[in-house]
């Protein structure tokens, strides 16, 4: 298809940008993924590695299960491209240089670190991210002069940024009456369980 | 108490003294004195002081610069000390000719609100415009007009390198040995790991938490401060990876509290995941790391909202001090000290070890 040769294209980094068609379709995987997380009461953030028309690698926050506040959904879904590239034997550089991330939430200041490490060229992304956005929203890690951490990339910002806010504001609502009840709860959980 | 204690006294007891943990700061405790242009004048006339400075005061109230002393003692060229008082900024001066031979004091100071009587030619002088946070800003600041200075005694401390010491020091310097044990662990590896390694303290318990490599040659992100995070959390029941090809990489429980402790820790971390909403494992740790942490590696440990960062020498991305300072960034909900220095030249001589296979 149209859009196949287009990224086929992209061996001359430069040039390297998706189309218009690749975002519109790409970031609706991205929402309906960040939909379900928030339905599954999970950080509402979609996020997904796009490597030659074909997705590389997928990722919701997994904080909470690893107790590591470093699992974010980007971090998770470098993971899985690396892991594809390992399953398929491929070079890792190679293709990262030529994956799209395409996130509904600006990368914090942490993954846009490490998808400098890993030569992602462009970021595709919806909101900002004013609490720890890497990407120009509290530092802009994503263009800033680091000779020693990989390479720069680029963001295209905005798309659908509206919807991206509003699922992050119900998701903060809900969280706040939860926090409450495990607060109550778990301390009695934890007098409980002796007996049990 | 501490096993490693011995063997440390026995391989580099002669290096204690031979490094320094220096403070990492912010850039306003850092920076050169910003300075602003100012008019002043000599009091000629000592009994008018007083009265000078209320009217001065109710022209020009100098907003915002609180740490300024109106008056000045200024010793002049033959050795006298006399007065001298600030007038206003030089931005808050009606239209002045700066580059006129002299200055007529009425264009300055309208008459019906102060009067000149006492007063000499008006010149002009750089004051500071932030009040001094640090002793040597303090220092230099005052070399151009006083200002008040609210000294914070732990950060002096600290800048004269004196603030841990003794058993403290010993302690400090055991913990990052084992950061740079791990380091040539990885080195020895080959295959691509870079000489870094960090450990993870609970400086209450004085305790290593957990001690790890770089492993980037498996995950090209898996820097030592990453592994580090992850293997605490595996410590703690959870975690995302396993090192276990890696024998230098370890979330070591000391054998000595290993029956009674794991119980404690899980209440505690359950304490924290519920006060918090997620759980910030590293609150209150230490993390010992033979180099600046990049910025990924900076940010992770925002995350885990690390209690205090020691590492040995500066990196040239690094984001504690060298490119960035994270732990001082303004917008981010977590800040904590950080101190280089630690057993530095150890640190550096680390880069020797690098993989040539790997450039």
């Amino acid at each position: 298809m149209g859009t196949e040769t287009e990224m086929n294209g992209a061996d001359l980094k430069p040039g390297f940008c998706p189309t218009d068609g690749e975002i519109e379709k790409w970031m609706a995987s991205a929402f309906d993924m960040a939909k379900d997380a928030l339905e599954n009461g999970e950080v509402p953030v979609g996020c997904l590695m796009v490597y030659n028309n074909q997705v590389v690698g997928k990722g919701r926050n997994e904080v909470n299960e690893t107790k590591n506040a470093t699992r974010h959904a980007e971090m998770v879904a470098l993971d899985q491209v690396l892991e594809w590239c390992r399953h398929g034997d491929v070079d890792p550089q190679s293709v990262c240089m030529r994956t799209v991330l395409y996130v509904t939430v600006e990368p914090c200041i942490m993954c846009a670190a490490a998808l400098r490490l890993l030569h992602i060229p462009v970021v595709v992304y919806g909101c900002g991210n004013e609490r720890f956005g890497g990407c120009g929203s509290v530092l802009d890690v994503s263009a800033a002069q680091l000779p020693h951490t990989g390479t720069a990339f680029k963001c295209v910002a905005g798309y659908r940024a509206q919807e991206a806010v509003e699922m992050l504001k119900a998701f903060y609502k809900q969280e706040n009456p939860n926090g409450f009840l495990t607060l109550i709860l778990v301390p009695l959980a934890c007098l409980w369980s002796p007996s049990g | 108490m501490e096993p490693q204690s011995k063997r440390r006294k026995e391989a580099e007891s002669d290096n204690a003294d031979f490094w320094v943990a220096l403070p990492v700061l912010s850039d306003q405790q850092s920076q050169d004195t910003e300075l602003i242009p100012a008019f002043a004048a000599p009091i000629t006339d000592k009994k008018e002081t007083s009265r000078l400075i209320k009217e001065l005061r109710s022209l020009y109230p100098l907003t915002g610069l609180t740490h300024i002393k109106r008056v000045r003692s200024h010793k002049s060229a033959d050795g006298l000390y006399s007065p001298q008082v600030l007038l206003c900024l030089v931005s808050d001066a009606p239209d002045v000719d700066l580059h006129s031979e002299s200055l007529a004091i009425e264009s300055l100071l309208p008459p019906d609100i102060v009067r000149v009587e006492g007063l000499g030619l008006p010149f002009l002088v750089k004051i500071p415009a932030f009040p001094p946070l640090t002793r040597p800003q303090f220092q230099l600041a005052s070399k151009h007009w006083p200002t008040t200075f609210h000294e914070d005694k732990q950060v002096t401390v600290a800048l004269r390198g004196e603030l841990f010491g003794g058993p403290q020091k010993a302690r400090m310097q055991g913990y990052m040995e084992a950061a740079l044990a791990a380091a040539r662990a990885a080195a020895g590896l080959g295959s691509g790991q870079e000489p870094v390694g960090a450990a993870m303290v609970d400086p209450k318990e004085e305790r290593i938490l957990a001690v790890g490599h770089d492993c980037r040659g498996g995950n090209p992100l898996h820097h030592a401060v990453m592994v580090c995070i992850d293997l605490v959390a595996r410590g703690q029941g959870g975690g995302a990876y396993s090192f276990e090809k890696y024998p230098a990489c370890t979330a070591a429980m000391s054998p000595t509290s290993s029956h009674s402790k794991p119980a404690a820790e899980s209440s505690k971390t359950i304490a924290r995941v519920v006060e918090e909403g997620q759980p910030y494992i590293c609150t209150g740790y230490d993390l010992y790391v033979t180099r600046e942490p990049c910025v990924m590696c900076a940010m992770a440990l925002v995350h885990s909202r690390i209690g205090r960062v020691f590492y040995g020498t500066a990196s040239a991305d690094g984001a504690l001090g060298t490119k960035y300072k994270i732990h001082t960034q303004k917008d981010l909900n977590h800040r904590f000290d950080v101190f280089k220095g630690v057993l530095s030249q150890q640190c550096k001589d680390l880069y020797g070890l690098k993989d040539p296979i790997k450039h």
